[in-house]
């Protein structure tokens, strides 16, 4: 029996889409291994969820109470517990993220049994998982194995596997609280967006970043209807901040700020080193330059050689498109 | 407010032009052309740490698990304003992973009258955002993770932000004493002058050996590992810009193709 | 804070001052910012007032042009004052995330731009008509011994100084040599941000790595790194000179050849480190008057009154708070109603903060800034 436990991961009435990710997973692992695919949903008003993570799993394991309305790592481990030692699944998946970076390390110390976090791959050798993750920043390469456990928690990557097509007919069970008592040392109290209109760019995760190459302030709209689309914050260049078209608060750079986000897209920049060193923490970078040789294309990930006049607003309908 | 605070200090690696190659044994990576540096995440850690000793009064503990030369990072957080120091050193913890790493820490803090625990949130290095929860579990404490604001409310009590997707905040009430790590960007960091650092070596730094955590040799480094790193290898990767080839219409087809598939669309 | 009593009277001279306002009525920076040195040499004869002095932003504003100090009718250096508070404030740790950044990279990796010392030779690679840049050994002899500078080293828009340096040399057949990866910051714009305790650092280890040379002359790129090991730099024994001093030499000597005709109007902006700082005006005009088809010109405000760029004083890390228009866009103003096609300079910050401003004002289509360098470098 080699059946995977797979945390669903839900927040603000949204089944957070790392969910349907792991359970493809989990079901790619399951065929290897011959074993079946259990999702559990803990959380209290979620039957449109199990419906969803029944088409990705054979069973679903709902535990519906007030209890775990919201996230709360100390109240979940609690269930999880419960749950593991009375089905003794052979992998718990769970997603890398801000709720799964906060619960399965202590779960799986509290279980006694191996624990390895984000991880980009695995794969099944004989019926123990080994897994990849990436080292130094993602300049390497590391493959994880584990000392023989009954079970193991592996903490999954965001976006690391795309999620299927679904597909499946889960059986949806609903059980019982297996906790009795209030976990107390922890209470969730609320959830707080991000300010509105105070956008602080080294925490943004998405940058769209504005160069010299616009030419003219009247073309700040159609980075502003870009930026929009994507969901991302405008960030510029010390060029444009010197014109006076976005606030020094987005200047990136050696004198501005260094940003990390997960996309930067750099439109009309040069890609002089004062500005490149401040975004030396991007994970995906693209660059859009109509000058070929401009530096900004030996720092990007993507790049596209042409007037940036016509390839943002193409951009910006496909991707308006795209979103529905 | 009495805080211990882990610090690590890792390889500089973050610039795009760092390279980092292998080991001829595969489980290392060659550091002789490394410049060390505090963990980013630690340094918010320490300066999130100071103030909480200023204002309520209390020492911060500086617990770092290194050879002698990561007395660099242990001073430099000395200097802006640890108290004292334990530095956990035998060539036994190598290789430590999650697990062992959190229990060597844990022989080391375990001890300690403190009110919080601090971690930075994840280490540049290995990346594994996990150290400083596992610790909480192994001395039986709540914890937090992913913090970006904390609040002392009450004599044992604490209001603490959490990050999470798209900047959203999970506000929680939490006991202390308790475990916390630390996200980047809850605080701006001092700088800690070449003069402070030279003056915080009067500062005491206490060194641990295996025999001085009370461990025993199959409970730290490898052997004391459950989820051993047994062999990097280096990642196929592309070096300049893929460019996309094509009209606008063509190219931000493209473009938008793959940044659906990388999830950031 | 613990000040002792007196301390900036002594260091600076404090009690020499007239209050005559020369300094101020000097500074470039006036005209966009709240600095008023003379104010501050007053102020900080007041021990208990030093701490609130440290922590006024305009301290930050002074390039340490040098301005004040030339005007100075009793011999003060005003700006020095200013740099006794930006210490005061690096010793709280209480200075801007970008200066930080740039203070942690000079210890770590010995230069300010985060660059790995690893990587610090790259630019030695494939320059034209070179076969292979020599770098000294320990004890090896050479007439000259050049200091590349950080940001020749690092910056791809500086990197081709460099590369035109090696290039001249070789043409003259100068016997040169470069130190390697052990070349490290100088310390200027480190004492500029005033960390104190690292300059200190620094000028130890550069006085003990230039020992182990055996090297006639130490020839600079920058004119920021000329200064600090010529005038800071006390125990460095080996006379120190700008590239522009070495070059217009081996033009006088007959040693080098500039042939390709560069047709152009050139405006020359003395960079305050070479030119007020140390007086050295005559050699890079010598050079550009030499190059074939160069007109030169002269800005109003050259020589010893030229307008300060923004480029020193740790001015690439720590921006003024002023939203007036930047002292080098009001160079550039002045070069394009001169009908200047390029303005030269001798120094990698002009160079950067220049071409900044070249580009915000949107002339980079009509007019160019160049290092004398790159003009040398077409014309050899």
């Amino acid at each position: 029996m080699h059946d995977i436990f797979v945390l669903a991961e839900h927040r603000e009435g949204e089944l957070r889409e790392v969910t349907l990710e792991i359970l493809t997973l989990a079901g790619q692992l399951a065929e290897q291994s011959g074993g079946k695919v259990t999702a559990v949903l803990l959380g209290s008003g979620i039957d449109e969820y199990a419906g969803k993570c029944a088409s990705f799993a054979d069973r679903v394991l709902v535990v519906d109470d007030p209890m775990y309305k919201d996230y709360n790592s100390a109240a979940y481990q609690q269930a999880l517990v419960e749950l593991i030692k009375a089905e003794k699944p052979h992998l718990v998946l769970i997603g890398n993220t801000g709720q799964g970076v906060d619960l399965a390390p202590s779960l799986a110390v509290e279980l006694d049994v191996p624990y390895t976090s984000d991880v980009v791959s695995v794969t099944l050798e004989g019926d123990k998982p080994v897994a990849t993750r990436q080292y130094y920043g993602g300049k390497i390469d590391g493959r994880i194995e584990f000392k023989d456990a009954d079970v193991y928690v592996l903490a999954i990557r965001e976006a690391s596997t795309p999620a299927g097509e679904g597909g499946k007919s889960g059986e949806i069970q609903k059980i019982d609280n297996p906790v009795t008592t209030e976990v107390t040392v922890r209470k969730f109290l609320e959830y707080v967006e991000a300010a509105i209109g105070e956008v602080d760019i080294t925490q943004s995760t998405m940058l769209v970043s504005v160069g010299r190459g616009i030419r003219d302030e009247k073309n700040m709209p159609i980075m502003e209807e870009l930026a929009e689309a994507m969901g991302a914050d405008l960030s510029a260049s010390r060029a444009v901040v010197d014109a006076g078209w976005l606030p020094t608060d987005r200047q990136v750079g050696i004198s501005g700020k260094t940003v990390s986000p997960k996309l930067y897209l750099a439109v009309g920049i040069s890609g002089a080193f004062q500005h490149v060193t401040g975004i030396k923490g991007a994970d995906v970078v693209v660059a859009i330059n109509k000058d070929p040789d401009a530096p900004i294309f030996q720092y990007a990930d993507y790049g596209i050689v042409d007037d940036l006049l016509k390839v943002v607003p193409a951009l910006t309908e496909k991707i308006k498109e795209m979103k529905g | 407010m009495n805080v211990v605070v882990c610090v690590k200090q890792v390889p500089d690696t973050s610039d795009p032009d760092v390279e980092v190659h292998i080991d001829s044994s595969g489980k290392g990576v060659d550091e002789s052309k490394f410049s060390f540096v505090i963990n980013d995440a630690d340094n918010y850690a320490v300066e999130e740490a100071i103030p909480l000793k200023e204002k309520h009064e209390g020492e911060v503990t500086v617990v770092n698990i290194g050879p002698e030369a990561a007395n660099q990072v242990v001073r430099m957080a000395l200097a802006k304003g640890g108290d004292q120091a334990i530095r956990l050193d035998d060539e036994r913890f190598a290789f430590s992973d999650i697990t062992a790493t959190a229990r060597l820490l844990a022989s080391a803090i375990g001890d300690l009258e403190f009110d919080i625990v601090m971690t930075g949130c994840i280490a540049s290095d290995d990346g594994y955002s996990a150290v400083g929860v596992t610790l909480a579990q192994m001395l039986d404490l709540p914890h937090a993770a992913m913090v970006k604001s904390v609040e002392v409310i009450g004599d044992n009590k604490l209001k603490v932000g959490r990050e999470l997707e798209g900047g959203l905040l999970e506000m929680l009430e939490i006991e202390t004493p308790c475990v916390l790590t630390i996200q980047t960007g809850i605080n701006e960091p001092r700088y800690a002058s070449f003069k402070g650092i030279r003056a915080a070596s009067k500062k005491e730094i206490k060194v641990m050996d295996l025999e001085a955590t009370g461990l025993s040799e199959d409970q730290v480094g490898e052997a004391g590992s459950t989820a051993v790193m047994v062999e990097y290898s280096v990642p196929v990767v592309g070096e300049l810009a893929e460019i996309l080839e094509g009209d606008a219409a063509e190219t931000s087809v493209k473009l938008s193709g793959i940044l659906k598939e990388k999830g950031l669309v | 804070m613990n000040i002792e009593h007196g301390t900036f009277v002594e260091k600076y001279d404090l009690l020499g001052c007239i209050q005559c306002g020369r300094c101020t009525g000097g500074c470039p920076v006036t005209v966009r910012t709240d600095l008023n040195v003379r104010l501050f040499v007053y102020e900080t004869v007041d021990d208990d007032r030093l701490e609130a002095l440290s922590e006024k932003h305009e301290i930050w504003d002074c390039t340490t042009c040098n301005n004040c100090a030339l005007r100075c009718p009793k011999g003060l250096d005003p700006f020095e004052v200013l740099l006794g508070l930006r210490s005061m404030q690096v010793e709280e740790g209480n200075i801007e995330p970008t200066a930080i950044s740039a203070l942690e990279s000079v210890f770590n990796n010995g230069n300010p731009w985060g660059k790995p010392r690893a990587l610090r030779c790259n630019w030695m690679e494939d320059i034209e008509g070179v076969e292979k840049v020599r770098i000294l050994e320990k004890g090896e002899k050479a007439d000259v011994l050049i200091h590349t500078c950080c940001t020749a080293c690092y910056d791809p828009r500086i990197i081709p100084l460099a590369r035109n340096l090696v290039r001249v040399m070789e043409k003259a057949g100068v016997d040169y040599g470069f130190i390697g990866e052990e070349e490290t910051d100088c310390g200027s714009e480190v004492r500029r941000l005033g960390e104190e305790g690292l300059f200190e650092m620094l000028d130890e280890d550069n006085t003990e790595l230039f020992d182990a040379y055996d090297s006639g002359r130490i020839v600079c790129l920058s004119p920021h790194c000329y200064n600090t090991f010529k005038n800071e730099c006390e125990n460095i024994k080996t006379p120190v000179l700008h590239y522009t001093e070495l070059v217009a030499e081996i033009i006088r000597e007959g040693k080098l050849e500039l042939t390709g005709e560069i047709d152009s109007k050139v405006v020359y902006h003395d960079p305050c480190y070479l030119g007020k700082k140390n007086k050295v005006f005559d050699e890079p005009r010598y050079i550009l008057g030499r190059i074939p088809g160069i007109e030169l010109m002269e800005f109003n405000q050259s020589r010893e009154i030229s307008l300060c760029c923004e480029g020193g004083g740790g001015k690439m890390w720590v921006e003024s708070e002023s939203k007036e228009q930047r002292l080098s866009e009001t160079r550039i103003l002045d070069a394009k109603e001169m009908g200047a096609d390029i303005v030269a300079v001798a120094c990698p910050f002009c160079l950067l903060t220049l071409e900044d401003a070249l580009k915000a004002k949107g002339f980079d289509e009509e007019m160019r800034v160049a290092d004398i360098l790159e003009l040398l470098g077409e014309s050899i």
